[in-house]
């Protein structure tokens, strides 16, 4: 067990605006009387985050003193490093965009925590999360580009505990983009939480990158609440971590709801990559469409579990879930957990999940074509990723995360270890 | 269809429900060392028998039950349970000459003929009464060839043997709560063996009747196709009205050596409870089967139409290269019934194939689940598993659920599940009754497309049966 | 061009052809006819170099080269087409990006300079007219969603682009409609040249009514048990394989004991 030491140090660390200090201590007390999710827990069967336990864990230290290289963000930018912010370029009023704490130091924003619930690790992030980020955009406002949370880590062993909180009020329309990265080589602990609401008729497109170090571990949680005829459109890509999880907790609470849920994970070395989804139709009418590949390399191993429930009365809800993950070596691994929980019965409801290898009958028809093996390998497995990447044209991101995307594709096999 | 239309309540009649008024060889509540002493020594068992009941009983007291599932119960009183009951007739009759007539007369009622001449053509029968099997049909002519089919009681005492070296070694006695506690306790149940090379030229069949009140059925079939035989069999249950609840707790365990192939069907019909949910069976099963040999082939057919509460999942293990396993399922719930039922494929050989078809029906305030596992451990080359998992939802009180676990450690397995949940459909009801079908049949006629897949795995007489049971057990839950 | 010489091909132990010979040279079609099981389909497979066929004895020339140690993108470099009898569904990658990526793999093999997105554009526009196709053929996925007819065509525009100098036309008329089969011989009709050879895999004569082949050969139980010009196809319309397979067994003995 991490010495709760190392969380009270964490805790005396923070100069939070003093309408919070009470509610961070409780919350601490929560954490440490429940500690660390292990995997007798359903929910975290295939997590182990007993590495942690063995780190020096501590909250970071000095402020960084140079600033970090920043690739271009085309759009509006905080940059965190360590939890702090380091950076902005933005022309957005800080009533629009700010730091969290800040945005409480001028009233408490309203649901702000309402919406992440009680687990342990959301506990421990509501009690030592430093300067977080606060996006509220305006009735009937959409913002014209896109505003980016870059959060990056740089100092080994820290523990970092980003928070954001997203309020679009009725009409509203906004690009969202969060961005989780690391010195390469380091180790550390990223556990975000990002709370989430939508009301009447807004529209939010949120991309979410995990692009961690390969030593690091990343427990990210994504809390949505939708009003009715809102609309939440997702692409989480997971792309870095050495144990990357991602939950996401997403509530169709009002009529005519919809959401659409694309993701991509990449794993290979050692590293494993999970998405946790919980998608509950509360309303009727509702409409969720979820959408995931996974690519499983080396000894790395990936975890699909998504968890779609329709409530009573939520009629007329539709709600399809697919999930296809390719195997790329004999020592890689896939679990899927695709799940439905019916309560209403005016509903329509599927999934479908598929792990299997590249079609052997698609590369030799490439092959036949004169492409060779690597190219065609790569070709296939870009359309594969490809399927899932629609938001980035919605976006006009594609030419910003492409690249990025296309470095992390499992670097082709000779023609010998293949199957 | 409104749902004042599916809420018009036709009381749904359970036919199996009478009681037969017959004594009981006494036996006292409740379970301690001395009751499971005394149920192995009234069966007269060797001592191994004996020393398995009592290290099962020992590793059951350290368990507690399962909560996983999601079926909600009141707490079960295990003191209050009679884990013996019997009808009085002295030794086992020699002959159906011998069987006491009233059990005779039962078994007629419910359509089962254990006379032999009048048996249904082709079908063996083995009937389990309470805690006893009663008759066992057709068995000299099977044992011409070599084919071993009774009561689990007189396997223990004729081939000692084949029991020792089978029994638990596909559900060892500490698998999970019942199946340990079956293991302290079970009475009785059916045993086949099919020697090397031979097909069994009929259906074996147990069917399995609880009758005394308060008492818990726990029976135990374990049936072994030695290298390249073959054997269909076929379990049928019911038990009468009463307003308490019964356990019934059985473990199946199945053995395909080499190249041999086993067919279970099952159509499980326990007292379900009436309209109002007061009463019916639990029926906590644990049944798997292993294909310990290459080219084995072990398929589970399933019709689960009654008990209060279905806990069960009829699994395979296939551990020899090329085996394969097949699970086949219709859990229809009705009223206030819960089913959490599906299968578990552990791909261990190479080129192992598995195919998984579930259909759920929920209607009234009924809910059912598939749950289940597919797993490709990473030496088994080329692994295959398609499962397909259908519910279909009758009324806005109903609940339709299914968590599939799926963990794949080879690269060269495909493994494909595929789910849809849905109402049944008001274009498809109206269609029909435009053309002149009464809302019922075409419910009927609706429910039984859906279970088609399923039916056409089970033996022609059964797949009849299957059917009618379905409309029956739909009775109330449409206009 | 082509010679094989007593090719023989098992898969999982089991003979699929028994003994294969046939020298085709530039500028000729030869029809390989024959009822089903025959083996057709495995010759086209062995020689675009699938996976999964065991080559007991015998060997391949192409152009003076033993073919059978190439891999299937060597042979498609070196001139070898096949027209596959179901071509595959290739979701999310775009016909116009396999056409350009393939083209411009032989090319580089060839040592010539890539052909950049807009000279491709043009040189594909004109192939697609030969074959009647519109543009929107280009930018969907590869053959997802296609008719059956689509597909075989859109196997044609691949040859048309490719321009191989061996093209195996697997049962292409299969599955196609009067007016399809018109539009698909037409558009192999239009790509015949003197440098070029064609092997056409069927079962039917009628595709021959429009595509004109120097040879036919019938293949049973794995060999070649006829040969000869376009009135043995006729032969077959009319009286159809059933008339052979006397002298197929016949013939099989004869090997069988005295080889």
């Amino acid at each position: 067990m991490i010495p709760p030491t190392a969380y009270l140090d964490a805790l005396s660390h923070i100069d939070a605006p003093s309408n919070i200090t009470a509610a961070r201590q409780d919350f601490l007390g929560k954490f440490l009387q429940a500690g660390l999710p292990d995997s007798h827990q359903e929910d975290w069967r295939y997590t182990s985050l007993a590495h942690l336990e063995r780190m020096p864990l501590h909250a970071p230290e000095a402020m960084p003193e140079t600033l970090p290289a920043l690739e271009d963000y085309p759009g509006a930018l905080l940059a965190y490093s360590d939890d702090r912010l380091v950076w902005q370029d933005t022309t957005l009023p800080a009533t629009v965009l700010s730091t969290l704490s800040d945005a409480i130091g001028s009233g408490m924003p309203a649901a702000f925590g309402s919406l992440a619930g009680n687990g342990s690790l959301t506990q421990l992030n509501a009690a030592l999360w430093r300067e977080g980020a606060c996006l509220r955009v305006p009735a009937g406002e959409r913002l014209r580009q896109p505003v980016f949370l870059r959060f990056a880590a740089a100092e080994p062993d820290a523990m970092l505990y980003p928070r954001v909180f997203i309020h679009m009020a009725v009409g509203s329309d906004a690009i969202l983009v969060e961005n989780f990265l690391g010195d390469p080589g380091i180790e550390y602990w990223q556990n975000p939480v990002t709370e989430i609401i939508l009301e009447a008729g807004a529209r939010l497109t949120h991309l979410r990158i995990i692009e961690d170090s390969k030593l690091a571990t990343h427990t990210g949680l994504t809390a949505v609440h939708q009003a009715s005829d809102s609309s939440y459109r997702a692409l989480n890509l997971t792309l870095g971590g050495q144990v990357a999880r991602h939950e996401l907790k997403l509530t169709l609470a009002g009529a005519g709801a919809e959401a659409r849920l694309d993701g991509v994970f990449i794993v290979e070395g050692r590293r494993s990559a999970e998405q946790h989804l919980r998608i509950v139709h509360l309303a009727p009418r509702g409409n969720s469409r979820t959408f995931y590949r996974g690519l499983a390399d080396g000894r790395g191993r990936g975890v699909f579990d998504g968890r779609v429930e329709v409530r009573a009365h939520a009629d007329g809800s539709d709600a399809q879930q697919s999930s296809r993950n390719l195997l790329l070596s004999p020592h890689a691994e896939i679990d899927a957990k695709p799940q439905l929980e019916i309560y209403a019965d005016d509903v329509k409801c599927s999934h479908g999940a598929t792990v299997g290898s590249l079609d052997e009958d698609a590369l030799f028809y490439l092959r036949s074509r004169g492409i060779d093996s690597e190219t065609a390998r790569r070709l296939l497995l870009e359309a594969f990723v490809g399927e899932a990447l629609g938001l980035l044209d919605d976006t006009g991101l594609r030419d910003w995360m492409m690249p990025r995307l296309l470095a992390r594709m499992p670097r082709s096999h000779s023609e010998e270890s293949r199957p | 269809m409104s749902n004042l239309d599916l809420q018009r309540q036709i009381d749904s009649e359970y036919r199996w429900g009478f009681v037969t008024d017959i004594e009981q060889e006494p036996f006292p509540q409740g379970l301690d060392e001395s009751v499971i002493r005394r149920i192995s020594a009234q069966k007269g068992e060797p001592a191994f028998m004996l020393e398995w009941r009592l290290k099962a009983y020992q590793h059951w007291l350290t368990l507690h039950e399962p909560t996983w599932a999601t079926v909600h119960h009141p707490p079960i009183d295990y003191q209050k349970i009679y884990f013996y009951a019997a009808p009085k007739m002295g030794n086992r009759p020699k002959s159906l000459a011998e069987v006491d007539p009233q059990l005779l007369a039962t078994y007629e009622k419910l359509g089962i003929p254990l006379q032999e001449r009048e048996a249904l053509a082709g079908v063996a029968v083995d009937a389990v009464f309470d805690s006893v099997s009663v008759a066992t049909t057709f068995k000299d002519k099977l044992e011409t060839l070599g084919i071993v089919f009774c009561s689990f009681s007189e396997a223990v005492r004729e081939h000692p043997e084949l029991v020792r070296q089978y029994l638990g070694s596909v559900v060892p006695y500490t698998d999970n709560f019942f199946a340990s506690l079956n293991s302290a306790v079970f009475s009785d149940g059916s045993f086949v063996y099919v020697p090397k090379g031979v097909n069994c030229p009929m259906e074996l069949s147990t069917y399995f009747r609880i009758n005394a009140s308060n008492s818990g059925q726990f029976e135990r079939t374990l049936i072994i196709a030695d290298e390249g035989a073959s054997v269909s069999y076929l379990e049928g249950c019911t038990a009468p009205r009463r307003d308490e609840n019964q356990l019934h707790a059985a473990v199946v365990e199945l053995i395909a050596l080499k190249d041999a192939r086993i067919k279970y069907s099952t159509v499980q019909n326990w007292y379900p409870g009436d309209a109002e949910g007061r009463g019916g069976i639990y029926n906590f099963v644990t049944k798997r089967g292993e294909c310990r040999g290459d080219n084995a082939h072990i398929s589970w057919t399933q019709v689960e139409t009654g008990s209060a509460i279905t806990w069960k999942y009829p699994s395979c293990i296939l551990r020899g290269d090329n085996s394969v396993g097949e699970f086949y399922s219709v859990a229809l719930t009705n009223h206030h019934q819960q089913a959490d039922t599906g299968s578990k494929m552990i791909h261990i050989g190479r080129n192992t194939h598995s195919t998984i078809v579930s259909k759920g029906i929920s209607a009234g305030h009924a809910s059912n689940a598939y749950r289940g596992l597919v797993k490709v451990l990473a030496g088994a080359d080329n692994a295959r598993n398609h499962t397909r998992c259908d519910s279909l939802l009758m009324g806005p009180d109903c609940a339709a659920h299914t968590f599939p676990y799926i963990e794949v450690k080879n690269p060269s397995a495909r493994v494909e599940h595929e789910a849809s949940t849905s109402k049944i459909g008001e274009d498809q009801l109206f269609y029909l009754r435009s053309r002149g079908l009464s809302e019922e049949d075409a419910v009927n006629l609706i429910v039984n497309g859906f279970c088609k897949e399923v039916f056409k795995e089970l033996p022609m007489e059964f797949a009849v049966e299957a059917q009618k049971l379905l409309a029956v057990s739909l009775e109330g839950a449409v206009g | 061009m082509l010679q094989i010489r007593n090719l023989h091909v098992a898969i999982g132990g089991k003979p699929i052809l028994k003994g294969i010979d046939l020298t085709i040279h530039p500028g000729e079609v030869h029809a390989i006819m024959g009822p089903n099981g025959s083996g057709k389909s495995t010759l086209a497979q062995v020689l675009a170099g699938r996976d999964g066929y065991d080559i007991t004895a015998g060997s391949v020339q192409y152009l003076e080269r033993d073919l059978l140690p190439l891999t299937p993108e060597e042979r498609a470099r070196a001139g070898i087409f096949l027209a596959f009898q179901y071509p595959l569904e290739i979701p999310g990658v775009a016909n116009v990006q396999l056409l350009r990526t393939a083209l411009n793999g032989q090319r580089r093999s060839r040592g010539e300079a890539e052909m950049d997105a807009i000279d491709f554009l043009d040189y594909v526009k004109d192939k697609l007219a030969l074959l009647g196709m519109d543009d929107s053929f280009l930018y969907r996925s590869v053959n997802e969603g296609f008719s059956g007819g689509e597909k075989k065509r859109n196997e044609i525009l691949q040859m048309a682009v490719l321009e191989p100098r061996l093209a195996i036309l697997d049962e292409t008329d299969s599955g196609l409609d009067i007016d399809a089969l018109h539009l698909v011989a037409d558009g192999v009709n239009s790509l015949r040249r003197p440098q070029r050879a064609i092997i056409l895999v069927t079962h039917y004569q009628r595709l021959l009514n429009f595509i004109v082949p120097h040879q036919v050969h019938v293949l049973a139980g794995g060999r070649i048990v006829r040969s000869g010009g376009r009135e043995l196809a006729l032969e077959l319309e009319a009286k159809g394989y059933a008339w052979l397979s006397e002298e197929i067994s016949d013939a099989a003995d004869f090997m069988e004991t005295y080889l």
